[in-house]
């Protein structure tokens, strides 16, 4: 019984915790972390006890927001029965959302604590960061179109708000231009989101994809025999909902916001938002490409072919550009940046390589979806290490530019050690959890015989080689500049006595975090067929054009 | 029937080296007890290894597979186990890695010490790990694994090649991890997906031990075959897809094997301290490749597959351009170690192409000469590097006469640089006559015993590949004993630009000027006649055309004290005895190496490498080294 | 002459889908070809309610049994009622509606830090002060 409440809860309390730093900040000064902290944790074991019960009891659970006026009923509408439409919205989740909700609320604890000692301080801060997490778990958890957008913009509203909490100036210049094409972004996929409004007529992804399929009784009465996947509305439906998915997600060429973004907010900030912010984006693209259009759009629809076509040419783009410019920058969290282009560019190509007509029938389809989900928890897990060490070297030795890395590893051996394991994952070398990912998307690819993607797949690799390799070479095996000062900007932490500048010991927080990511991407990568055999519900759904996931 | 047996050994061989590094990082201020741990280490690690020996040699495979630790299962992705097995080539390649080991531990203490390298501590722990993930490439179940331990190969002798940290040696790094990471990370690893897929295409009727509904993919190295030649025979994929696949296994194998044309990672790489050319580039890094291609060719394909498409030909014909180009180049460099290296690649392909030539005589003498090559090319870089410690010499120009320094570690070189060449009484002379007999034995088909022309292009390669071999080392040794600081010729193959001198061959090296205006002497600036005056203006006229001879040569050490431009001493070479010529550490490994290519050579039947390479190429070829 | 008349058709009774095309593409050249922060935003305002102006336009029901919808308001007591347009699309602008201001809001907000750290609010002048920092 409880478990139905779970979702629901899961967007309420950090929403309405939200406040609490605000209200709370009226009497006390400092007391934003403490807030955010014990509302994390309390999201944290809501967030275990929802996975307990779907992946251990095999649950699919259902939130209906509204309580008993909505939900699924037997209702005739125009003389015509709804065959159990639903009315109203529900939270879904099942075993694509139950995992990443998982890791929205572990990777929120996580950051929080890297933010005690390095994190932007105030309440309002805080405030920001409990009403995104409160967005992700909305994004990740609703079986809703619009709903869907509108949890879209949360996140977007409060990621902009954090992005700009920077200091300089730069970081209000950044925000602004996410702000700008992130809403044009998402407001091309609420055009989508009308036209499949207009042609089905209902908002609900299980509903929807019904209607396209031509399956309730009244589609033939009402609209005419047969899937409505031919009609043109829906393939233009699918491609403003693609595009603007991807603006989100960061593909190229709609990905000039994450540099900068990336680049200008705190560190905190960008290790949360690398982490979750395009995963949500990716993570909406996968459950709307496969469980709301399906394989079975894609097999029908000419038009629809060359959509999904084009999205895999712009995502194969991405990952060479991504990893080519990422080669080229000379400060670290942009290279990180253009990083993650590269990655989502893997991710996407996977998504679309899933419901490719070429893989239709062959085992693709199935590694395609280990590939996507494996390599998006994998990326999350990666980067957010990355940019949580990209952070202690800044505030640690006043390290910005690739440059400024020369010889830090004699220093610093806990962090470049990390950033060596974390590096390599990335790279995909085995046996960490980024090969993995890598591995199935590569052979999802050959068995779909999409040649061209897979020699990027694998190229991918080299590309990637380019930029870690250049890390970790200044890391490693360059000199420590023994009287060059600390790169110059005004910031209190930074050390300015002109020599070597100060190595404050690493905080707590910041090591655990890095600690964490680094070993787990090492262990998940140890635990491949566990994690396969939890994604086989969405595997069987995904083959079956299912939209329910587990049922 | 091989019995498969489970157990924990073949794990513990790969891990105990990795426990090492633990402890060498932890008595990095104590020298004494990190060498230590090296030693204790490699010791333990051979100990495993022979105490399998045995068992193999009977017919058992040993087991390791991840299901053993509680807790975990088998599988690391879909359908592929994380597992190790010891069988016979695994074994082979296991036991030359861990002896060698041994006693390169004993000799990386002595060049350390004696050149007062910085950066010991890491370069040790360097070496434990490469000596790790190669036993790991050894013991590989399957294709994925061995990428698995292939990629940690590349990482972790990445610091050694760059261990100098001069801008040289990280170029080389570079170049390394570039040509290291697209054999592996591109080449090997499209080709094991597209494996993957292929065997999966066939149907589950044709595949022993396989229900039906059950997937037929594989990339474990034994049971590829079957499947895959089910595909090609049904035509389910194109034959181009069999042969790209090959090509890009074997390439990416290749690599490390430094087989042309992605071979320059190689020489470039000699800009590592000598040690590390040593073990890992005459043997572990290059070996780790042509043991990858011949599991390729022996367990992946399996030889009726390959001969089916005609691959064996290509690679075979790959191999001996390889090796006689390489040999070419070698003939013309200075640098002992680049020419070293150049005889390393040409002498890696010679084992491709044994293993390539699908006949018993030719898998047998290929696989044979994987341990033969290595005793004989430790010993070889293990000379070079004790003339470096002692004498700061790199080049061979520089050598005349050092023989009266150096005379046990010439005699090594002399002993280990005849039997490259294929003479009697040393190891590599076997393995060479086996090849060749196998060559003569090869044919188009899979037919035994009926000599075609492409096999006598491959006999006749490997002969003149043998007289090139003289025709590179024989100079060294020659210059080394027989001639003085003062008085020896210059070479023409190296010194000389191409097309030869214009100058009378007689003038040089016999205290007149070179030049031919019919005799008047041109003063340049205080010509003295001490013989190590001679030698600068002898090397500065002839130095000009060849890129070895340029600074990076003479560089090549990229040391930070003092500046030194090696050769003799102004007063000529000290003659020493050979207990005093340099340190017992550099000493005894070369003495027990040089022994153990002088032992393969006289005695092969008993040292378990002969028995070894018969069984797995009499198993893979179906047919009888008969010889 | 078939294409003639699917214009002409197109705008006499479609007119509005003609019109949510035009704003929209008006909306997205002002955000991309002003040079003007604030009229970015305008024009991002535009491209919003371009795309409102569409859902409300699919929610008018044009004629049952006579009778044009008109707005879906009943009260409880009601007996009987005209057709009513779909309630369901007029939710959604409202949402959409708030989304847009917050948006706004938001964006105006960052102007004015911009302006207040870098004193323009011009791009490409904005670019240049940038780029010496």
């Amino acid at each position: 019984m409880t478990e139905e409440l779970l979702p629901g809860l899961l967007i309420a309390v950090p929403i309405l915790g939200a406040t609490l730093p605000l209200a709370l900040g009226l009497f006390r000064k400092r007391v934003g972390w403490s807030v955010a902290a014990v509302v994390l944790a309390i999201e944290a074991a809501i967030a275990s006890w929802l996975a307990y019960a779907i992946f251990v009891d095999g649950q699919r659970v259902i939130h209906v927001l509204g309580g008993d006026n909505f939900g699924r009923q037997q209702t005739e509408v125009g003389g015509h029965d709804t065959e159990g439409f639903i009315v109203g919205i529900e939270l879904v989740a099942d075993h694509l959302s139950g995992l990443v909700v998982l890791l929205v609320a572990l990777v929120s604890l996580a950051v929080l604590a890297y933010s005690r000692r390095e994190g932007p301080r105030g309440n309002a801060f805080y405030s920001g960061y409990l009403l995104l997490t409160g967005g992700l778990m909305g994004v990740v958890m609703t079986g809703d179109l619009f709903n869907l957008f509108v949890f879209l913009e949360i996140v977007g509203l409060a990621t902009y708000a954090l992005v700009a909490s920077g200091r300089s100036a730069e970081s209000a210049v950044a925000a602004l231009k996410y702000l700008v094409i992130g809403t044009a972004g998402a407001s091309l996929y609420l055009v989508g989101v009308g036209y499949i409004y207009v042609v089905t007529g209902t908002l609900n992804m299980v509903d929807v994809s019904r209607v396209l399929a031509g399956e309730p009784a009244w589609v033939a009465d009402v609209i005419g025999e047969g899937s409505l996947y031919g009609d043109p509305l829906v393939a233009a439906a699918f491609g403003f909902i693609a595009i603007g998915l991807a603006t989100k997600a960061a593909i190229y060429p709609l990905h000039t916001w994450q540099p900068d973004a990336y680049a200008e907010s705190p560190d905190a900030v960008t290790i949360y938002i690398a982490a979750l912010v395009s995963t949500s984006a990716a993570y909406a693209f996968a459950r709307i490409t496969w469980t709301m259009f399906t394989p079975d759009f894609f097999a029908q629809s000419a038009a629809g072919q060359d959509v999904l076509n084009v999205f895999l040419a712009l995502a194969a783009l991405s990952v060479l550009v991504g990893s080519v410019l990422a080669a080229m920058q000379s400060r670290v969290k942009r290279m990180f940046a253009y990083s993650s282009v590269a990655q989502f560019g893997l991710i996407v190509i996977a998504v679309g390589v899933a419901v490719h007509p070429a893989a239709a029938g062959t085992r693709a389809v199935e590694f395609a979806v280990y590939g996507v989900v494996i390599h998006l928890v994998a990326h999350a897990i990666i980067k957010g290490g990355l940019f949580a060490t990209a952070g202690a070297f800044r505030s640690g030795s006043g390290a910005r530019l690739v440059a400024d890395y020369a010889g830090l590893a004699k220093r610093r051996p806990f962090l470049s050690g990390a950033v060596a394991v974390l590096g390599f994952s990335i790279i995909g070398v085995p046996p960490t959890v980024g090969f993995i990912g890598k591995w199935y998307i590569g052979v999802s690819a050959v068995e779909a015989q999409l040649w061209a993607v897979v020699f990027v797949i694998f190229a991918s690799t080299l590309l990637t080689l380019l930029y870690v390799a250049r890390l970790l070479e200044k890391l490693y095996f360059d000199y420590l500049p023994e009287d060059a000062p600390p790169h110059a900007e005004a910031s209190a932490e930074l050390a300015t006595d002109g020599g070597r500048g100060s190595e404050t010991a690493l905080p707590y927080g910041v090591a655990s975090l890095v600690a964490i990511a680094t070993i787990a991407s090492v262990v998940l990568g140890f635990m491949g067929a566990e994690l396969t055999a939890m994604l086989e519900p969405l595997v069987e759904a995904v083959i079956e054009g299912e939209p329910e996931v587990g049922a | 029937m091989t019995e498969v047996v489970a157990d924990w050994r073949p794990l513990a061989a790969v891990l105990v080296s990795a426990l090492a590094i633990a402890l060498i990082v932890a008595s990095h201020r104590r020298r004494n007890v990190r060498e230590l741990w090296s030693v204790l280490a490699a010791v333990a690690k051979f100990a495993i290894v022979l105490s399998m020996l045995p068992g193999v040699l009977d017919g058992r495979e040993y087991r390791w597979s991840m299901g053993m630790v509680p807790g975990l299962t088998d599988e690391f992705v879909f359908g592929v186990d994380l597992a190790l097995r010891a069988d016979q080539l695994g074994m082979l390649f296991a036991v030359l890695a861990s002896f060698l080991w041994i006693f390169t531990a004993f000799y990386c203490a002595g060049y350390m010490r004696g050149l007062s390298e910085p950066n010991q501590t890491r370069f040790f722990a360097a070496f434990a790990a490469s000596l790790s993930t190669a036993l790991g490439i050894a013991f590989a179940e399957n294709l994925l694994v061995m990428f698995l331990f292939y990629e940690l190969l590349s990482i972790v002798t990445y610091p050694l090649v760059a261990h100098d940290e001069t801008d040289e040696a990280r170029v080389a790094g570079r170049k390394y991890l570039a040509y290291t990471f697209f054999g592996g990370g591109f080449l090997v690893l499209g080709g094991t997906v597209i494996i993957y897929w292929l065997t999966g295409l066939a149907d589950p009727a044709d595949v022993e031990g396989v229900e039906a509904g059950e997937s037929t993919a594989t990339v474990q190295f034994g049971e590829i075959a079957e499947p895959l030649w089910a595909v090609f025979e049904a035509g389910a994929a194109a034959e181009l897809l069999f042969v790209v696949t090959f090509g890009m296994l074997a390439l990416g194998f290749g690599t490390k094997a430094a087989i042309m044309p992605l071979h320059s990672w190689l020489p470039d790489a000699m800009v590592a301290p000598t040690p590390v050319s040593g073990l890992l580039h005459a043997v572990a890094v290059v070996k780790s490749g042509a043991f990858g291609v011949s599991r390729v060719v022996l367990d992946v394909f399996e030889p009726e597959l390959t001969a089916a498409l005609d691959m064996h030909v290509a690679l075979a014909a790959l191999a001996a351009f390889s090796f006689l180009m390489a040999s070419f180049i070698a003939l013309r460099k200075d640098n002992l170690k680049r020419r070293l290296a150049y005889s390393t690649a040409s002498q890696l392909s010679y084992i491709i192409m044994g293993v390539a030539l699908l006949v018993p005589a030719g898998v047998a003498g290929g696989l044979l000469h994987i341990p033969a090559h290595a005793f004989m090319k430790l010993t070889l870089f293990f000379c070079a590097g004790a003339i470096h410690v002692e004498t700061h010499t790199d080049d061979i120009s520089k050598m005349a006469g050092i023989g009266k320094r150096m005379p046990l570690t010439m005699s090594a070189f002399a002993v280990a640089a005849a039997g490259m060449a294929g003479i009697p009484l040393i190891a590599g002379f076997v393995s060479k006559f086996y090849m060749l007999v196998g060559s003569i034995q090869m044919t188009g088909d899979a037919a035994i015993g009926e000599p075609t022309a492409a096999g006598f292009v491959f006999a006749s390669a490997l002969i003149i590949s043998g007289i090139m071999n003289v025709a590179y080392f024989w100079p060294v040794v020659y210059t080394a004993f027989f001639e003085s600081e003062d008085a020896h010729d210059a070479k023409p193959l190296v010194e000389f630009p191409y097309g030869g001198e214009k100058a009378s061959y007689g003038v040089l090296g016999r205290g007149g000027e070179a030049h031919a205006d019919g005799g008047e002497p041109v003063t340049d600036g205080g010509s003295t006649d001490d013989s190590a005056g001679q030698e600068e203006r002898e090397d500065s006229h002839t130095g000009e055309h060849h890129d070895d001879h340029e600074h990076g040569d003479h560089h090549e050490d990229g040391h930070h004290d003092h500046h030194h431009h090696g050769g003799a001493p102004p007063g000529g070479w000290v003659r020493t005895s050979p207990r005093e010529e340099s340190t017992w550490l550099m000493l005894l490994p070369i003495t027990v190496i040089v022994t153990g290519a002088v032992l393969l050579g006289i005695v092969p039947g008993d040292l378990a490498f002969l028995d070894l390479v018969v069984e797995i190429a009499e198993a893979a070829t179906g047919g009888e080294v008969a010889v | 002459m078939s294409e003639l008349s699917l214009v002409a058709e197109l705008l006499t009774s479609q007119y509005t889908y003609v019109l949510f095309a035009f704003l929209l593409v008006v909306g997205l050249y002002m955000v991309v070809a002003s040079s003007n922060l604030v009229k970015k935003i305008i024009g991002l305002n535009l491209f919003q309610t371009a795309i409102f102006l569409f859902f409300v336009t699919t929610a008018y029901v044009r004629e049952v049994d006579g009778e044009a919808g008109s707005a879906p308001v009943i009260p409880e007591e009601a007996v009987a009622y005209d057709p009513y347009a779909s309630p369901l699309p007029h939710v959604i602008v409202l949402t959409a509606i708030v989304v847009g201001v917050a948006l706004t809001a938001v964006g105006l907000a960052l102007s004015v830090r911009i302006y207040a750290e870098y004193g323009t609010l011009d791009v490409e002048t904005l670019r240049e002060v940038r780029a010496d920092d």
